[in-house]
């Protein structure tokens, strides 16, 4: 399968949601792609849920295929993976921040767990990122940047959740809610959309997100 | 200039071919499509008018550039970040025969049935695979024999191969976060590449200038640099620390674009005509296409006027109240009281919306490049609201053979 094919399985096109799924981590996947570094891609199982979920979408934020894992674990409980990477990938010969390209491998083994899936085309979405977008810290400044942030354009508005009966945001990290997604839940917030977090083990909490500085608006 | 629509049953495979093949990699933005559901078809006439204004309009914004260069010190009202102003006395050595000079002017039709210009992306401008690809692959779509494009890669391409020493190495210098800057990048690199050139894809400090010429220090890839495609604006590339960036403005090496391009990039450039046309500067071409444009001075305007920001793009805070969204419009009122200088006032023009073959209005941005003085194509826009801004939708341009 290249790229586009594996896209197509996580992007079927009369699903929901699906329109978000970001192309850029699968332009690169090639029909004579072979992994290399994974070695097992065991689905875990989902403990901060006992049933299946209504009115909420989720943001997973693990680090590289956790992500991906964990968004198809989600599926048991009425969620859509929606992959929305949006990392790229380092100049030849160059160390770069962070690791984009195990989003790539991933990807496609996930593909092949989801072609076993039924999933409702009107499915909650699972929004998958990867924690290690954040990894900027350069040794010197030789080194190729690409990390990478999520924006408020990389998803639907809050008026969209709303109007499609979402009013409940869960973030799923293993560390505390970043930068970035503080930044675009903030305003979500104040729209009258409920933000929780869970770590993974616990029940999700309810958060109030705290006014990012003005700069970083 | 009509629209015709890209065939229903045809549009998901050619929304996934623009994405997989074209270098597409942004196509959703908030809750919109970024992929129009449509072609702008021009008549050979449109086309070859919007040639002739773009080559006019271009002499005059190269000439204006070059003598302002001569002549900084009629630059004030423009009124330059400082970091930059400082830095301006450095390009005394700019050549345009060295450099490559790119540009795009963003043409609206009006309700008059004539033109209006906005503003020029003199600086970065961007959408170099939507001025190639898609237009060939709509043409593919579509399946009208009669329709053709103009391929602007082909141009650039030329332009660059003519003044960067054959199979030589030149840097894409970027944003290397974001990956809808990369995407220009990598379509113009790919380009490059198939032409002999060796290509770096890296940040503006990944640059390092020694006797005025550029050097790479990126990691692995460390070596001269024999030309320097740029995307990241001037205005963000004088925010990098330590201050390296400054050797941009004197270098040897040939750029596209030469900072020379931020007399034009501003938005304040037409608050400097009177001057230049007092020294001989022929801008009639502006003047007949450019909405009247003033100095912030009151903030209480007609409706007949709107705040544009000097530094803006792809439509950002600009004070078309019928398009902004939630708070904006006050959140652009309090900055303009806050920093008059880094805005003007502009006339608002009356777009002209087309309808589509569907009943639906769109309004139309239709970007006119220019390389070298010659016009090299079209990129356009076309969006519900009559502000055309990152909420909008690409759409290939073709022409119709009479």
């Amino acid at each position: 399968m290249n790229g586009k094919e594996i896209y197509k399985i996580w992007a079927p096109e009369s699903a929901k949601w699906t329109e978000w799924v970001r192309p850029v981590p699968f332009i690169r996947i090639k029909e004579d792609f072979k992994n290399t570094r994974i070695n097992e891609f065991e689905i875990r199982n989902i403990n901060y849920f006992n049933e299946i979920q209504k009115n909420v979408a989720i943001i997973v934020d693990l680090p590289g295929y956790d992500s991906i894992k964990e968004g198809i674990a989600l599926v048991k409980y009425g969620f859509r993976p929606i992959p929305v990477y949006n990392g790229t990938f380092e100049q030849k010969d160059s160390v770069a921040t962070t690791d984009n390209t195990v989003i790539e491998e991933a990807l496609v083994f996930g593909a092949v767990e989801l072609k076993k899936l039924q999933i409702n085309e009107n499915a909650l979405p699972a929004f998958l990122i990867d924690t290690n977008r954040m990894n900027r810290y350069k040794m010197s400044v030789s080194v190729f940047d690409n990390s990478w942030d999520l924006y408020h354009q990389d998803i639907p508005s809050a008026e969209y959740f709303l109007k499609n009966k979402i009013n409940k945001i869960i973030i799923r990290s293993n560390i505390k809610i970043q930068e970035d997604l503080n930044r675009i839940f903030y305003k979500f917030q104040s729209k009258g959309i409920q933000i929780y977090f869970t770590n993974g083990f616990e029940e999700p909490k309810k958060v109030l997100l705290k006014k990012p500085k003005e700069k970083e608006e | 200039m009509r629209l015709v629509s890209i065939p229903k049953d045809k549009y998901n495979d050619y929304r996934l071919d623009l994405m997989f093949d074209c270098y597409k990699w942004d196509p959703q933005f908030l809750d919109n499509n970024t992929i129009a559901k449509h072609a702008l078809v021009l008549t050979e006439k449109e086309a070859e008018e919007l040639k002739v204004l773009t080559e006019k309009i271009d002499k005059e914004t190269r000439l204006a550039e070059e003598f302002l260069n001569n002549n900084l010190h009629l630059t004030k009202p423009l009124a330059l970040p400082k970091k930059i102003h400082n830095e301006l006395k450095k390009m005394k050595n700019y050549n345009s025969d060295s450099n490559i000079r790119l540009m795009r002017y963003d043409f609206h039709p009006t309700i008059e049935n004539k033109w209006a210009v906005s503003e020029v992306n003199s600086d970065v401008p961007g959408g170099f695979a939507e001025a190639s690809l898609m237009p060939k692959l709509a043409i593919d779509v579509i399946g009208n024999k009669n329709l053709s494009f103009i391929n602007f890669s082909d141009i650039l391409v030329n332009a660059i191969s003519k003044k960067v020493v054959q199979n030589g190495t030149i840097m894409m210098v970027h944003c290397t976060c974001f990956s809808d800057d990369r995407q220009v990048m990598q379509f113009l690199g790919d380009r490059l590449q198939e032409k002999g050139f060796d290509i770096i894809y890296g940040a503006a400090d990944h640059l390092n200038f020694k006797e005025k010429q550029a050097y790479s220090i990126l990691d692995g890839n460390e070596k001269k640099v024999d030309g320097i495609i740029r995307f990241t604006p001037l205005e963000w590339l004088k925010d990098i620390k330590p201050k390296k960036w400054d050797g941009y403005f004197d270098t040897i090496t040939p750029s596209c674009n030469h900072p020379v391009a931020i007399f034009a990039q501003t938005k304040r450039f037409p608050l400097i005509w009177e001057k230049l046309e007092a020294n001989g500067i022929d801008l009639s071409t502006w003047k007949e296409l450019l909405p009247e444009t003033k100095e912030v001075k009151k903030i209480n305007i007609s409706d007949e006027y709107i705040y544009k920001p000097a530094c803006g793009r792809v439509g950002e805070k600009i004070s078309i109240k019928e398009a902004c969204i939630d708070d904006e419009y006050e959140k652009i009122i309090k900055d303009v009281k806050k920093h008059p200088k880094q805005y003007l006032v502009q006339k608002k023009f009356k777009s002209k919306p087309l309808i589509s073959e569907e009943g639906e209005e769109f309004h139309v941005c239709l970007g006119s490049y220019s390389v070298d003085g010659a016009a090299a194509g079209f990129y356009a826009r076309i969006s519900k609201t009559p502000r055309i801004d990152s909420n909008a939708a690409d759409i290939p341009v073709l022409i119709e053979r009479s």
